[in-house]
């Protein structure tokens, strides 16, 4: 069965379409922040920096357009990387080498993003380079590291740091190590231009060569990705198959169906960056994982903060932990308080999770909402 | 002063692991490698990888990071070599003659001190790892000479030691064999047989303009710090022989040439340079694929 063809609304509208490709450059982002550990956020704040920094190192038109991006996709890479990828066990020095591939693995990612522009990939390959040599993952040194991965590396520490002057202190105190000697100049001009303040940057839309197909594709592949990170390959599909039927008999509208299919491709985002073995080891019935499924659950809604291209799917993913009888979690939403595509989700993942499917019945009328489990049935039947 | 240059030859190994992966290749000889960091990338990646260059001290690298399987750098090993050792005897004045030209008379010690110490060490494995560690500390106080306000005074133990800690972590095994040669190239490429080729030759008169961090590491580990570069290169494939246009296209030629039986030759050039160097290749290969993702970084791959 083809799944439901997402973003068939904006066709013709460019200006629409580059909005959604960034927004869903900005999800991708996010799931490589998440899946490395670093705090919700980094990777816009990063962008938005080396954006601010590259205006006084002299660095514009089409190479700050890339650094925007290489920015926002920073941490892509670490996104089924061997040292986050769930149920690895390497011990720490493996681990250490596999961290280094992490921008590497970025770049190809950004490679295969036709619409990003070209040099996203280089800026993102050199992120982590050294002046003196000992970066990763090409050990580039000295002027070999071109100036816009230097600008990234700075906006790293920046945000890394939280205090810019701090930050100033340890890239001055990495002057000929990590830096070349005179960076940490430029960062001063910075600081006393800008006084440290980063406003939010605006996603440089016209250098995107976006269209709707192109960008429906590109969440697949986000899913595709998490699926394989958490060791799960192929359940977005397992699970979109039910709930496009099962949506589609229950009447929901256009706009929340593609709500419902954007959620069924994140939904796995929230639980990327534990390295257990997660929710899928527990009964998707018992209420022993009810915690962590809705952590998981905020965690993969509070991906789409800010995210406008894609805000639709965000309550539908903060809410598929809530059960019918109003025992759920995280706020005990009661029957039709539930959004109808949460109680779809939810009922498509323990369906799809169950060894034996009939159990889900048990479940009518506590955990899910009857009809939508006798939708979820029909589409199980309808599949086979 | 000394005259730090601002080109520096670009090996993006990530890359060249992406172009030898679409190619199929599993093994890899490079003739000219240089600094062989590269090739430690490769063979980490599961690569076999053989390199060959005419400075011994990369060689020697090549032995700590590329051939190197196992042996590691310990805090203890690591203090031996940073520090003069006592009961040991030194050659303290050995690179006097740097002494107040590009060294304060304190580097100059240490530099006599490391170059006895990493004579004393265990394995070739060991005496790798430590002279690059060693080279990063010596590259870092050239470029101090540079900027002195803008880089910290690190001890010069303190600096060698954190440099040294650091190499040992890129130790690995690929469970291949992995060679470095100290020849010229054609003994290289004849002495291996691999899956690809690669080569990143040096620019025509190249060793007349060559890094000073490059062969000043070569003369400390030499012991001889009158060492000049056109002494290695005296009478190599692409020395003073290969000075003018032709005599230089010859030398790549004949590279070309010996490596006939490699089923593919990836050349790395410039986008400068590309218009020598392509004529050339495609003489010797009729197919020829061209990567250029940068202008200081272009590929020519050429197939049977």
């Amino acid at each position: 069965m083809k799944l439901m063809t997402l973003f068939q609304d904006t066709v013709g509208d460019p200006r629409t379409a580059a909005a959604r490709l960034a927004g869903v450059l900005g999800l991708y982002g996010a799931v490589g922040d998440a899946a490395c550990g670093n705090p919700p956020g980094f990777a816009a704040q990063k962008a938005a920096t080396a954006v601010s920094l590259a205006s006084v190192a002299g660095i514009d038109g089409a190479d700050r357009d890339a650094l925007y991006f290489a920015g926002v996709l920073h941490a892509i890479g670490a996104v089924g990387n061997a040292a986050y990828r769930k149920g690895e066990r390497l011990s720490e020095r493996m681990a250490r080498m596999e961290t280094w591939d992490v921008p590497a693995q970025g770049a190809r990612v950004c490679l295969e993003i036709a619409a990003l522009p070209e040099q996203t990939a280089d800026f993102v390959r050199w992120q982590a380079e050294c002046w003196d040599g000992t970066g990763y993952p090409d050990q580039l040194r000295w002027h070999g590291i071109p100036a816009p991965a230097v600008i990234l590396s700075l906006a790293d520490a920046t945000a890394r740091s939280g205090d810019p002057e701090e930050a100033l202190a340890s890239i001055a105190l990495q002057a000929g190590r990590a830096f070349g000697p005179d960076t940490s100049r430029i960062f001063a001009m910075w600081l006393h231009s800008f006084g440290g303040e980063v406003e939010t940057a605006e996603p440089p839309l016209d250098v995107l060569r976006a269209d709707d197909a192109a960008t429906a594709a590109l969440l697949d592949l986000v899913a595709n990705r998490v699926d394989a990170h958490n060791g799960v390959s192929g359940r977005w599909q397992r699970v979109a198959r039910l709930t496009d039927l099962a949506a589609e008999s229950l009447g929901l509208s256009a706009r929340d169906r593609e709500s419902l299919a954007i959620a069924v491709r994140l939904y796995g985002a929230g639980d990327i960056g534990s390295r257990d073995d997660g929710e899928s080891s527990f009964d998707p019935l018992a209420r022993l994982a009810i915690d962590e499924r809705a952590a998981h659950a905020l965690a993969a809604a509070a991906l789409l903060d800010g995210n406008d291209a894609l805000a639709g799917a965000a309550p539908i993913l903060r809410a598929r932990a809530e059960w019918f009888d109003g025992t759920g979690k995280p706020n005990a939403l009661f029957k039709n308080a539930i959004p109808m595509g949460a109680a779809i989700l939810s009922a498509a993942i323990a369906y799809e999770a169950l060894e034996h499917k009939d159990r889900i019945d048990t479940a009518a009328g506590t955990q899910f909402d009857p009809k939508v489990v006798r939708a979820i049935l029909e589409a199980a039947r309808s599949r086979a | 002063m000394i005259e730090l240059q601002e080109r520096t030859r670009r090996i993006s190994p990530s890359r060249l692991h992406e172009i030898l992966l679409r190619y199929g290749c599993s093994s890899v000889v490079d003739p000219f490698m240089g600094l062989p960091t590269h090739l430690n990338f490769l063979k980490r990646h599961g690569i076999a990888v053989h390199g060959g260059d005419l400075l011994e001290w990369f060689v020697r690298v090549g032995e700590g990071i590329v051939v190197n399987d196992l042996t590691i750098l310990r805090d203890s090993e690591v203090a031996e070599i940073v520090e003069m050792l006592p009961g040991r005897i030194y050659s303290l004045d050995m690179f006097k003659a740097w002494e107040g030209v590009f060294f304060s008379e304190e580097q100059c010690v240490y530099l006599g001190v490391w170059h006895d110490n990493v004579r004393n060490l265990r394995s070739d494995g060991q005496t790798g790892l430590a002279i690059l560690g060693l080279w990063r500390a010596f590259c870092y106080w050239l470029q101090k000479t540079q900027n002195p306000d803008d880089m910290q005074d690190i001890p010069p133990s303190e600096l060698a030691w954190s440099y040294i800690r650091q190499t040992e972590q890129w130790v690995i095994a690929n469970m291949r064999r992995n060679t470095v040669r100290q020849t010229d190239v054609l003994s290289t490429i004849n002495a291996q047989r691999a899956d690809a080729l690669f080569l990143s030759p040096p620019a025509r008169n190249s060793f007349r303009s060559a890094d000073a961090r490059i062969w000043m590491w070569e003369a400390w580990w030499q012991g001889n710090p009158y060492f000049t570069i056109e002494h290695a290169y005296r009478d190599s494939l692409f020395g003073a022989r290969a000075a003018d246009p032709p005599a230089y296209a010859r030398a790549i030629a004949s590279v070309l040439s010996a490596a006939e039986s490699y089923p593919v030759i990836v050349v790395q050039t410039t986008e400068q340079r590309i218009g020598d160097i392509e004529a050339i290749v495609r003489n010797a290969r009729p197919n020829v694929e061209i990567v250029a993702p940068h202008p200081y970084e272009t590929y020519l791959i050429a197939t049977k």
